[in-house]
């Protein structure tokens, strides 16, 4: 017998201290939905001087640019009546605009969150057969997309079955397939067009420094394509706050795991990089920005998706080196015309 | 493994083997349409075919609701040796002016619908460019009551039959045959005459059990109450006697007669039929009336399951292997159907479907031990009521609203089958066994309803598409 041999044993689980040795499985099934939390933003546990420090300068300057017009203002009215009334005017204009891009900062934050509750919503309704949550879903992506004129055939096509007596799981699956799936396809194609761009933009680019900025500049503006296309309406905070909640998706999913360098090796150092070491790099960042695309659809998509993101991936990579223009998801617009 | 078992295992085989060589050619999927009497098998199996040819509303069979589906139309059976299924018959009668229910199915039938469909697979897509046929059989639901007498002989199957006459329900319906029963002496001499009255008796027991107001499900042989092309055959000329399991019988005496009677049923009516049509299922849905069932009472409930869990034995069921498609497959999908969910509010849909399963329990645990995919639902295949709300003192009542047919009756209400009602069914126990413990006597009343107009030439359903989906759906894929 070797020394290896185990016997039996029991572990008693002592509520008063947590054993740090005992790790439990989630018991959820591996069939069900998941809604992945948005990754919790840092937070600085010391008293926040640097907070104060920031918010105390912004009063400050506000106040000095207050001033500053003010000043400004009551000179031009010591100069000239007619003068005066006209700079009144263009700093009640540049006020108001800033208010209203300020109410649009926080409308779009507000759109963000309500697509985060559907979500909840969502995967309640489909998890647990859930009436209550099937009604609030479905009047939720109603409401989304109420103004849309290219989901008018959508809805239309929806509300013909709203008499009919369907299971609420059924329902909210009904929902997603008249609603989310022409902007699913809509969405793979916003993706596979950034990553494409992507790769041939760091593929010719001379210098390394800049494709970074290419890279970044053309992830911004995919996230922000997509949170619009599915009814986020973005606007500069929640775009920033977007790009957090997808960077912390991919933190969660792992989508950035290790998994992926061997796809990188391949196609960064191998076949493609044997052609052109620039080239291997751009594909490199195309893989980056497929990951990117397919971690912000998660975010953005109002109802959770069943299938794999591995699949989505397999089929952006497949169009990222045949560069095929207008492949739709699966592949199926060209295959149907080979 | 008796010599039966394995003359059975490769009649089975056999069937199987040719199975898997059409099916290479022309994919079939033959699906089981299975309930006893008047569980609605005729009237799933129209509204089926109806709403796939006419384009009916099924948003949740994608295959369909996707656009998929490119053609759907009906093709002569293979089977040459089968009465068609008379679609266009029970359609008219559905639509005729003085519309109604199909008449109660007295013969089998057959038909093919092929759906010539896009395949997603690009294997699908060349090897067979999308063709299902999908072979269906309509039967009298009486016939499937015999499928438990093949596991039976003559002596087990008398002591049990009789055994169950003598108990609660039964024994008041029973008494007649009862007398005439105590007159025969199984070792006597075989006499003719005696034999026929002894059918006869027990005939007329089997069909007083039958009634609307006692709703019994377990009275084989279904040929009794069915006989199709066999009335007054002599196969049929056999009734149990009073007699212990393991009787053996001299040679001449009227037990002897009896066996052997018994046998030839079982060997010349009830095993063709079985496995000509149920032995190769590759689908089953099973149409359940609960609500008969639950007007008539606990005993029919019970009965009811007890019915369903020996026919079901029946079947072969359990996930498919390239060894088993071979040699016959198996049922790898069974949806449990409670028809008729349109006499209910579908708030009480969820009630309804607790109650099957408490029904199928055995049945389906015993599906999904073999590795079967089993699921539940409330169905109406066509939909004969609307929903209303009834505003009254204390509460509103989630009523349904249709035309009840000429007959029916609430309380003190009788209707002529003309005006419109709303009807309060009454509820259904949130706890399941209620239906099995005789708490709910007198609390819930379904009435028939007339068949409803179809609107734009589709029936309205419930859940129809999803009873599609989960049967077809992924051979379309």
């Amino acid at each position: 017998m070797s020394a290896k041999h185990r016997g039996p044993k029991a572990f008693v689980i002592d509520k008063r201290h947590a054993a740090a040795a005992i790790e439990f499985t989630a018991d959820q099934p591996s069939r069900e939905l998941t809604v992945t939390p948005p990754a919790p933003l840092p937070r600085s546990r010391t008293m926040r001087w640097g907070m104060i420090l920031v918010t105390a300068l912004f009063g400050l300057v506000t106040m000095w640019a207050g001033l500053a017009v003010t000043q400004l203002i009551e000179n031009f009215f010591a100069r000239s009546q007619a003068l005066g009334w006209a700079a009144l005017a263009i700093a009640g204009l540049a006020g108001f605009a800033a208010l209203a891009i300020a109410v649009r900062e926080i409308w779009g934050l507000m759109r963000l969150k309500r697509i985060e509750h559907l979500q909840a919503d969502a995967a309640r309704a489909i998890n647990h057969d859930d009436a209550a949550a099937a009604g609030n879903t479905v009047a939720a992506l109603r409401h989304l997309y109420r103004g849309r004129h290219d989901m008018a055939w959508g809805l239309t096509s929806l509300g013909r079955h709203d008499a009919d007596i369907i299971d609420p799981r059924d329902r909210v699956r009904l929902a997603e397939r008249h609603l989310l799936l022409p902007l699913d396809a809509e969405a793979h194609r916003i993706v596979a067009r950034a990553a494409r761009r992507v790769t041939l933009l760091t593929a010719m680019t001379p210098a390394a420094a800049l494709d970074l900025v290419f890279v970044a500049v053309l992830n911004l503006r995919m996230l922000r394509q997509l949170a619009g296309l599915y009814g986020g309406r973005p606007s500069t905070l929640a775009t920033l706050k977007l790009a957090r909640m997808v960077v912390g998706h991919l933190a969660v999913t792992g989508g950035l795991a290790l998994s992926d360098s061997l796809i990188q090796h391949l196609v960064g150092k191998g076949l493609v990089g044997r052609l052109s070491a620039r080239f291997g790099e751009g594909a490199v960042n195309g893989i980056l920005t497929s990951r990117i695309g397919l971690a912000a659809r998660d975010v953005c998509r109002p109802v959770p998706q069943e299938a794999s993101a591995k699949e989505s991936l397999g089929s952006l990579l497949r169009e990222l080196v045949t560069l095929n223009e207008g492949t739709g998801p699966d592949g199926r617009e060209g295959q149907s015309q080979s | 493994m008796t010599l039966d078992g394995i003359i059975d295992a490769s009649r089975t085989a056999a069937g199987g083997l040719k199975d898997f060589a059409t099916g290479l050619v022309h994919p079939t999927l033959r699906l089981g349409v299975t309930g006893l009497s008047r569980a609605g098998k005729t009237v799933f199996i129209t509204a089926l075919l109806h709403a796939l040819l006419n384009g009916g509303r099924l948003p949740l069979f994608e295959a369909k609701a996707s656009g998929r589906v490119t053609r759907a139309y009906l093709e002569p059976q293979p089977d040459d040796d089968l009465p068609r299924f008379a679609f266009e018959d029970h359609l008219a009668a559905l639509t005729a002016p003085d519309r109604h229910w199909p008449e109660s199915t007295s013969r089998i039938s057959q038909l093919r619908l092929t759906l010539e469909y896009s395949p997603r697979g690009f294997i699908a897509r060349h090897l067979h460019g999308g063709v299902l046929h999908i072979d269906i059989v309509d039967y009298p639901g009486e016939w499937l009551l015999d499928l438990p007498l093949m596991r039976m002989n003559y002596a087990e199957w008398s002591a049990a039959a009789v055994a169950a006459s003598r108990e609660a329900p039964r024994a008041a319906l029973a008494e007649d045959w009862h007398v005439h029963l105590s007159g025969l002496d199984p070792m006597a001499r075989s006499d003719e005459p005696a034999a026929m009255r002894a059918a006869q008796a027990f005939t007329a027991y089997l069909a007083r059990c039958r009634k609307d107001d006692v709703s019994l499900s377990t009275l084989p042989p279904g040929r009794f109450l069915m006989p199709g092309d066999l009335g007054g055959s002599p196969l049929l000329t056999f009734a149990p006697l009073d007699v212990a399991k393991a009787t053996e019988f001299p040679a001449g005496s009227l037990g002897r007669l009896m066996a052997r009677r018994y046998d030839s049923y079982v060997v010349k009516v009830v095993k063709p039929f079985f496995f000509g049509h149920f032995a190769r299922l590759d689908r089953q849905i099973v149409l359940v009336d609960a609500l008969t069932a639950l007007n008539a009472g606990p005993a029919a409930v019970a009965d009811l399951k007890l019915a369903l869990s020996q026919i079901l034995a029946c079947f072969r069921q359990g996930s498919n292997s390239i060894v088993s498609g071979l040699f016959g497959r198996r049922i790898d999908r069974i949806l449990f159907a409670a028809t008729k969910a349109d006499l209910l509010h579908h708030a009480s849909h969820d009630r309804l479907e607790a109650i099957l399963r408490l029904i199928v329990a055995e049945a389906a645990a015993r599906a999904e031990y073999s590795g079967a995919r089993i699921d539940v639902a409330a169905l109406a295949a066509i939909r004969a009521t609307r929903e209303a709300n009834v505003h009254q003192k204390g509460g509103d009542l989630a009523c349904i609203a249709g035309i009840p047919e000429a007959g029916e009756a609430v309380g003190a209400t009788h209707f002529d089958g003309a005006t419109e009602a709303a009807i309060f069914p009454g509820e259904l126990p949130e706890k399941p066994q209620a239906a099995l413990d005789g708490s709910l006597a007198g609390a819930l009343k379904f009435v028939a309803f007339r068949p409803p107009q179809p609107t734009h030439g589709v029936f309205p359903h419930i859940r129809l598409d999803r009873a599609i989906e989960f049967l077809l759906g992924d051979r379309l894929a």
